[in-house]
């Protein structure tokens, strides 16, 4: 092949692509939001994971609702259940929120205003979420105890490889929690700078 | 007229020059349906900034070409292991073999050169003048001229290989 190949056989690129417009607004407008989108694709995916399986677990609790037998183990299944629902559905609802915001209609203004309203809202979230896991820890295990081993742990004593399990899954708690939150900043902070770049 | 039905025209009707500059700086469809996107995203961000004393094509070249480079970067940890023949013969809807094969070796050949090579060939192609080609790239005419001679006996020498 000689160069005035290579510049007659780009030529006839450049003719035939000129007649081929596949593009249309639709499609146009779409690239720009979904590169938004995308920067919370992969925390909607695990967060809806998550989402699932707590669900399963709280209709496992409320089937079984019914082993509970104390007031006091009723409250703790109570405080579970309104953990497995609650939290996750309310996260997963801001993560909707912050994926559809308008990024080509609103004003620069209003998109950052309302991109950091939900963005603070999402995070205040997520530390709630890590300390009542931790204090849910205290009704969880209860609860589950007596639904899957018909035990009461409040009138049980603890052996000492249940101390030790509990004090691992503590501290395994700490990082996991510190690394999803470091993740989330992360995501947040991203997205927080493609909004700024669109001023 | 809105902003974004000025954007979208724009996109449409220059949507050739988008497709050839995403196919010579990646190796396959994946890469180059990103690199697109990326442009695309590029090109509205920088909307505003632009300014009516270069052509808006020039602007789109400098665009477009940054954010390859760019691309490119961030891709560099991931090997060029998809066979540049199979590239071409998936993305177009051609159906002249001679021209697929014309193609197919053109490609082969852009694809032996730098990044730098490569925009600057990309852009004598496009029929750019040393002027253009320089206002686009930010070097000076007389580096163009300098760097597009070698290009052209790198070229040829690859050529004669092939």
């Amino acid at each position: 092949m000689e160069l005035e190949e290579l510049q007659s056989a780009w030529t006839q690129l450049s003719n035939e692509l000129n007649h081929q417009k596949k593009l249309t607004n639709k499609i146009i407008l779409d690239m720009t939001k979904q590169k938004y989108q995308n920067t919370f694709t992969t925390i909607t995916k695990y967060e809806t994971i998550g989402a699932f399986v707590c669900f399963a677990i709280a209709l496992f609790v409320l089937l079984n609702f019914g082993k509970l037998d104390t007031w006091y183990l009723q409250v703790c299944g109570v405080l579970t259940l309104s953990f497995l629902i609650v939290l996750p559905a309310m996260v997963l609802t801001t993560l909707k929120r912050i994926k559809n915001i308008d990024i080509l209609n609103g004003s620069y203004k209003d998109n950052l205003k309302h991109y950091l309203k939900t963005k603070n809202r999402l995070l205040k979230l997520q530390q709630v979420g890590i300390a009542i896991g931790f204090m849910g820890l205290f009704f969880i295990v209860p609860v589950t105890s007596k639904i899957i081993s018909n035990k009461n742990v409040f009138l049980t004593s603890l052996k000492t490889e249940q101390y030790v399990l509990f004090a691992i899954t503590m501290v395994a708690m700490v990082f996991f929690c510190k690394w999803a939150y470091n993740g989330y900043l992360k995501v947040t902070r991203s997205a927080q700078e493609l909004l700024q770049d669109l001023e | 007229m809105h902003k974004k039905d000025v954007f979208t025209d724009l996109i449409r009707e220059h949507q050739a020059l988008l497709y050839k500059v995403t196919s010579i700086y990646t190796y396959n469809k994946e890469d180059q349906e990103d690199l697109f996107q990326e442009v695309v995203y590029q090109l509205w961000k920088y909307f505003d900034s632009f300014r009516n004393d270069a052509k808006i094509t020039t602007w789109m070249y400098r665009v477009a070409m940054n954010t390859a480079i760019t691309f490119i970067k961030k891709k560099k940890r991931r090997p060029d292991s998809v066979p540049v023949a199979d590239v071409f013969i998936n993305q177009s809807d051609y159906k002249d073999d001679v021209f697929e094969e014309r193609l197919k070796l053109l490609y082969l050949h852009l694809k032996h050169l730098n990044t730098l090579e490569k925009g600057l060939i990309f852009l004598l192609l496009e029929g750019k003048s040393y002027k253009e080609i320089a206002q686009i790239t930010g070097l000076s005419n007389s580096n163009v001229g300098t760097k597009i001679s070698r290009i052209k006996k790198k070229l040829k020498t690859n050529m004669t290989k092939h």
